[in-house]
């Protein structure tokens, strides 16, 4: 397997060939994970909303508050919202708190109805989506990891000591602070940082910590919960890891608008991929 | 302004468009039916067999949080907490060799489990408390369930607004678990009415909505009523470990 070698520092202009870039489970996953995502961020903010407040403690506690999203109305009757993010209270009413009951109405809920599923509170039928789509996230993840190890395009994409030196020359380059980029294989040492991050970092914490919820589960395997800190812990890390992830969304999705939208995204539908300057297909 | 009201109004359509299909998606029966898929695997994965991990006197919440339907009310119970529960009989029937009916005290007498444990609540909260009480497989190897028998149903005292009685179900594996217990105590007292009293049930091993307060009779049978349980009935997984 030919990992390093690539068509590096090829200019990049219309007669530059394309090359065969993602393969079909690539893109296949790629756009099932994005609609699971979106359904699995929704119906949990639906089972945040039934109880909407996350402690770093085993049991729930209420000294030991990281966040907590309340609302009802004041003595004269208005509308209230209010987040508490440790010992900083602010007023967030029709944004959190008191918010859209996903009914054309508002009521006291932590998030909005537009961005939980279903939009109105139903605590029964969050759960039943987040947990199909959980399991969908799995048999997903499990086809691209395989797939990735034996196509050997997940080796190129997992950040190495030899990238090191090209993380300050690569975000200068993109901070046009640079005018080339560091010679790089199919992926530059950025996006390594960030994919490494999401597939090594987020993903097992959100699967690890969204396992740690379940009784049964902390029954048949209680390390699981015990080395994030207890249920209410796991329930918070779960909430860092999908705010981990969704930033990784919006930085992903700036990045493909902003370095070559058509060809970016083509490359997601057929695989086929124009190279830029210094860009290359191994390592 | 124009502009803002402009792009307020398409924002308000956009979202209220979100929510009409996320809500329209979820009422299709057929959707609902492949979501639920995911309970046998679950069921099938996790199991009942683990042990709830169990912590010291000293974590438990004295204010043990009060959950669920509102205490009864009717004179029935109301008179039952009057006299200190001495009328109050728990009936074991249904499909088993051997019905049985047991006071308070003989309970009492039968009592070996004491154990503190986590609460999960299915709204997300957790709460410690140390529950004593019987074993439900000792009163079921009393009670003898017949062949063909596969679960054990919970009739409670409480009922919703509606007036629909609020009952439960485990099937004998999971009733036969040693943490599978009918509780008479919590936190070294006698339960108080807002907590269930005189029985409730705990199942740690489960989310807190199968822990059913307020039990007055055992039912065995060989198929579930509805769908097991009033919150299974509102739409709730029966297997409730995750």
């Amino acid at each position: 397997m030919d990992a390093t070698a690539g068509p590096a520092a090829i200019p990049a202009s219309d007669a530059t060939p394309l090359v065969y870039r993602h393969s079909v489970t690539t893109r296949v996953t790629h756009w099932l994970f994005a609609a699971a995502f979106v359904v699995l961020v929704m119906s949990g903010l639906q089972i945040f909303n039934a109880s909407p407040n996350l402690d770093a403690s085993d049991k729930s506690n209420p000294a030991r508050r990281v966040l907590a999203i309340d609302g009802g109305t004041d003595s004269a009757g208005r509308p209230v919202g209010m987040v508490q993010f440790f010992g900083l209270h602010l007023t967030t009413t029709h944004l959190l708190g008191f918010t859209d009951d996903g009914q054309g109405g508002e009521s006291a809920r932590a998030f909005p109805g537009w961005i939980t599923w279903p939009g109105y509170q139903d605590l029964a039928s969050g759960r039943r989506w987040h947990l199909f789509f959980g399991w969908m996230m799995v048999l997903l993840g499990a086809a691209y990891f395989v797939a990735g190890i034996r196509r050997h395009d997940l080796e190129k994409i997992v950040l190495r000591p030899s990238d090191l030196p090209k993380l300050l020359p690569m975000q200068l380059y993109y901070l046009k602070l640079r005018k080339e980029p560091p010679e790089h294989g199919k992926y530059n040492p950025l996006q390594k940082v960030a994919y490494t991050t999401v597939l090594f970092v987020f993903t097992p914490l959100i699967v690890i910590s969204g396992l740690a919820l379940a009784p049964g589960m902390d029954a048949i395997a209680s390390p699981l919960t015990a080395v994030l800190g207890g249920r209410q812990f796991a329930r918070l890390w779960h909430f860092l890891a999908m705010i981990g992830l969704i930033g990784f969304v919006f930085v992903h999705m700036t990045l493909v608008l902003s370095t070559g939208v058509v060809n970016n995204i083509r490359s997601m539908f057929t695989g086929r991929y124009k190279l830029g300057p210094h860009e290359g297909t191994g390592q | 302004m124009k502009r803002r009201l402009f792009v307020a109004t398409s924002a308000a359509v956009v979202l209220t468009g979100c929510s009409n299909f996320t809500n329209g998606l979820n009422e299709n029966a057929t959707v609902r039916r492949v979501l639920s898929s995911a309970e046998g695997l679950n069921h099938a994965l996790i199991g009942t067999h683990g042990m709830a991990k169990t912590y010291r006197d000293s974590d438990v919440d004295r204010q043990f949080r009060v959950n669920g339907f509102d205490t009864p009310s009717d004179s029935h119970y109301t008179s039952l907490v009057r006299a200190g529960f001495a009328g109050y009989k728990l009936v074991v029937d249904g499909a088993v060799d051997r019905p049985q009916v047991f006071t308070l005290a003989e309970l009492h007498a039968l009592s070996s489990y004491n154990e503190v444990t986590r609460h999960d609540c299915v709204e997300g909260w957790s709460a410690i408390g140390k529950w004593a009480g019987v074993p439900l497989g000792k009163l079921l190897a009393l009670a003898q369930p017949a062949h063909g028998a596969r679960y054990v149903i919970f009739h409670c005292f409480d009922r919703a607004s509606d007036g629909t009685a609020y009952y439960e179900s485990l099937d004998l594996v999971q009733a036969a678990h040693p943490q599978t217990v009918l509780a008479l105590q919590l936190n070294d007292k006698p339960l108080d009415p807002d907590h269930g009293a005189p029985v409730r049930l705990r199942v740690p091993t489960q989310l807190g909505y199968k822990s059913a307060k307020w039990v007055y009779r055992l039912e065995i049978a060989a198929a579930l009523p509805g769908k097991g349980g009033y919150w299974e009935d509102q739409g709730y997984e029966w297997y409730a470990g995750i």
